[in-house]
């Protein structure tokens, strides 16, 4: 997943979070205040079942009251009575004067449900009889739900439905609102990609974020712009220094060829000569990495038969006159014989070059390189092996994480190096291939191009 | 071959005086310099030479245009001088007819390869005889002369030998020997080069299992060694 979509599916899952922050904590607050007015409700009132339990009746059917009830029933502004069978008051506490000490059914029925004169009050049955307990007047409010059974069952199940539907209907427009600021936005993040990897942007100058797309045109614009230039500057460059310098290899070969000259003055040429050639292949490596960088340079496609390749490759270097020191050997699998990529032939050459070259430069003491073709599971391999001195962790970090763009000198402005390998990564990039390191000091150094996908001869 | 008369084009001074001193030394008889292409096409026109050295980058007439002119009146070898890519560019230098071309900056041995290998090809030489170790090969008859018998060569032989000996002193791959015996599907056919190269060692050897003259390079190819020539 791409970071901008993670962000957007953080995004989304916090603003479903928040929601639900938030229904929770108003489901909290609904309950404290529900227990709050309880709790303060609570504080004054008398409990029925307190003056029933304080009303006691024997086998006899005497009844007597317990201590302090009466002082209960003051402090909450309440009284109580118990009626009998026949509707008659049997016990009265603090019972108000204005009321009446006998009841119909029709009379108990009523003020059960609603008041009695004005005066809320509670019934409970009391094993002498009716038990009525009454609060001061406006003290309490009472209503009496009474509905149809399906009617609950709807209200009910509509309330559920109500809230689900409101939940997701929420959470559809949140993604619905997300989805369509990634889509305004997609455009732009993909620009900045782009324009990271130093390619071109051309994005519509409209909408609500033209302003931004106008910029991110401009500034890709900008740096193919300036690319472009230094590829220019640096092929301009390279192709000048070309005939003067062919001019020094020419005289300083030809002067280290006169067997007239004395001995002292031809090897002196030969130092020039190598020089030259070495400042030859580093101005044929930049020209070559500034156009792969710029792609200014198409590949010329055909099958390559990687074998036949590197045994090219080593024999240039074997007539090319090696110095003794250096010894190359050369090895390739049966399978390998049979396998091609489709490849430009010239520039794998120059990469396969390049890495024996490096081994050459980087052990003037001599060294063993060993160059294998190798089949693999749907993959072919060239390796690179030398037995020199190999290079510490930390600098095999850097190559094998280095770049694949022309920027990185070291503090010495030291290229050579740096461009070689950059110039054998960006070749292998361009065929889809990657370029494995592995070194350790004093125990040579190893480069492995895999190439996937070759494709394999069949003779019939 | 040294007496082929090369024509140098180029406008840079310097490298022109490199040239003619690199042929110079080396032996060959005739180098004629000019600047620019328009000097170049009166002479080629009045005389043919043996070949045409031709810088891509000329004032004026540019190199492949004065290529398209000397092919409008005549065969001559052209060995081109670019830069790396140019050529490339413009592949187009072998398809306007150019024999060769050489990438700028060249070292002395490598024009001088380069030059010999187009004029070996252009003018093939008649009666071609190939001294080795042991016995010496004439490629115009395809028979081995060793201890005054004549042994023939078979046509893959001769085809091999032939490619060696064009190449002498230098490996030449298996690829590119299996190439010359099959044709352009050559993969796998090491085993039947092998057995050519049995039979041509019998032939050109002494002592054919420690040869000196053909030489194995292992897993790469083969080198022919000539002998040398005595002073």
């Amino acid at each position: 997943m791409k970071p901008a979509e993670r962000f957007f599916r953080k995004y989304f899952l916090a603003m479903v979070g928040i929601i639900l922050l938030f229904l929770s904590l108003n489901a909290g607050l609904l309950c404290s205040v529900l227990l709050w007015a309880w709790d303060s409700s609570n504080e004054s009132e008398i409990s029925i079942y307190a003056v029933r339990d304080g009303v006691a009746v024997d086998s006899a059917g005497n009844l007597t009251t317990a201590d302090g009830l009466e002082e209960q029933l003051r402090e909450n502004q309440s009284w109580a009575m118990l009626l009998d069978e026949a509707g008659d008051v049997i016990w009265e506490e603090r019972l108000p004067e204005e009321l009446p000490r006998h009841y119909t059914p029709t009379d108990v029925a009523k003020f059960s449900r609603w008041y009695l004169k004005d005066y809320p009050v509670f019934v409970l049955e009391h094993p002498a009889g009716l038990l009525v307990v009454g609060a001061a007047k406006n003290s309490f409010v009472k209503y009496y739900l009474t509905y149809k059974e399906p009617y609950i069952r709807i209200i009910l199940a509509g309330f559920t439905v109500m809230v689900a539907v409101n939940l997701i209907a929420v959470v559809l427009l949140i993604w619905w609102n997300m989805r369509r600021v990634e889509k305004a936005v997609a455009p732009i993040l993909r620009g900045i990609a782009t324009v990271s990897a130093g390619q071109p942007v051309n994005l519509p100058e409209r909408g609500e974020l033209a302003e931004i797309n106008r910029q991110l045109n401009q500034a890709g614009a900008f740096i193919v712009k300036k690319d472009g230039a230094r590829a220019d500057w640096i092929s301009g460059v390279s192709h000048d220094v070309r005939t003067p310098l062919s001019v020094i290899l020419g005289f300083a070969g030809q002067l280290e060829d006169d067997q007239s000259l004395p001995a002292y003055a031809r090897e002196q040429a030969g130092r020039i000569r190598k020089q030259s050639e070495k400042l030859r292949s580093l101005v044929a490596d930049l020209n070559l990495a500034s156009r792969l960088e710029y792609a200014m340079q198409p590949l010329r496609l055909g099958p390559v038969y990687l074998v036949e390749l590197a045994r090219q490759v080593v024999c240039e270097f074997l007539d090319g006159g090696l110095e003794e020191q250096y010894e190359i050997e050369f090895c390739a699998d049966q399978k390998s014989e049979f396998v091609s990529i489709p490849g430009d032939e010239t520039l794998l050459k120059r990469a396969l070059g390049n890495l024996i070259q490096n081994s050459i430069v980087h052990n003037p003491q001599g060294c063993r390189i060993a160059v294998s073709v190798l089949c693999g599971e749907n993959c072919v391999r060239v390796e690179v092996a030398d037995d020199g001195v190999g290079v510490a962790a930390e600098k095999l970090k850097q190559l094998a994480v280095g770049g694949r763009r022309l920027e990185s000198t070291d503090e010495r402005l030291n290229l050579r190096h740096g461009l070689g390998v950059l110039l054998v990564r960006q070749i292998i990039a361009a065929h889809n291939g990657t370029v494995a390191m592995a070194s350790e000091p004093q125990k040579g150094f190893k480069t492995t191009l895999t190439f996937p996908c070759p494709v394999e001869l069949r003779r019939n | 071959m040294l007496d082929k008369e090369i024509l140098v084009v180029d406008d840079e001074r310097d490298l022109r005086m490199m040239i003619r001193s690199i042929f110079d030394s080396a032996g060959y008889k005739q180098v004629t310099t000019v600047a620019s292409g328009e000097d170049a096409l009166p002479l080629i026109a009045k005389k043919t030479p043996g070949i045409v050295i031709l810088d891509v980058m000329l004032p004026g007439m540019d190199g492949f245009e004065l290529l398209q002119e000397i092919r409008a009146i005549s065969n001559v070898p052209v060995l081109m001088l670019t830069a790396r890519g140019e050529a490339e560019d413009r592949l187009d230098g072998f398809e306007l007819g150019a024999d060769d071309y050489l990438v700028k900056p060249f070292l002395p041995q490598e024009l001088l390869l380069r030059v010999q290998a187009i004029l070996k090809r252009a003018y093939p030489e008649k009666g071609r005889i190939v001294r080795l170790a042991a016995s010496s090969v004439d490629l115009g008859r395809a028979e081995v002369i060793k201890a005054g018998r004549r042994i023939p060569l078979t046509a893959k032989e001769y085809s091999i030998l032939e490619k060696l000996a064009d190449n002498a002193g230098r490996i030449v791959t298996i690829g590119v020997l299996c190439q010359t015996l099959c044709g352009d599907i050559w993969q796998g056919y090491e085993t039947t080069l092998m057995t050519h190269i049995r039979h041509l060692r019998e032939k050109i050897e002494d002592n054919p299992s420690k040869p000196v003259s053909l030489l194995t390079v292992k897993g790469l190819g083969y080198k022919l060694v000539l002998k040398e020539p005595e002073q």
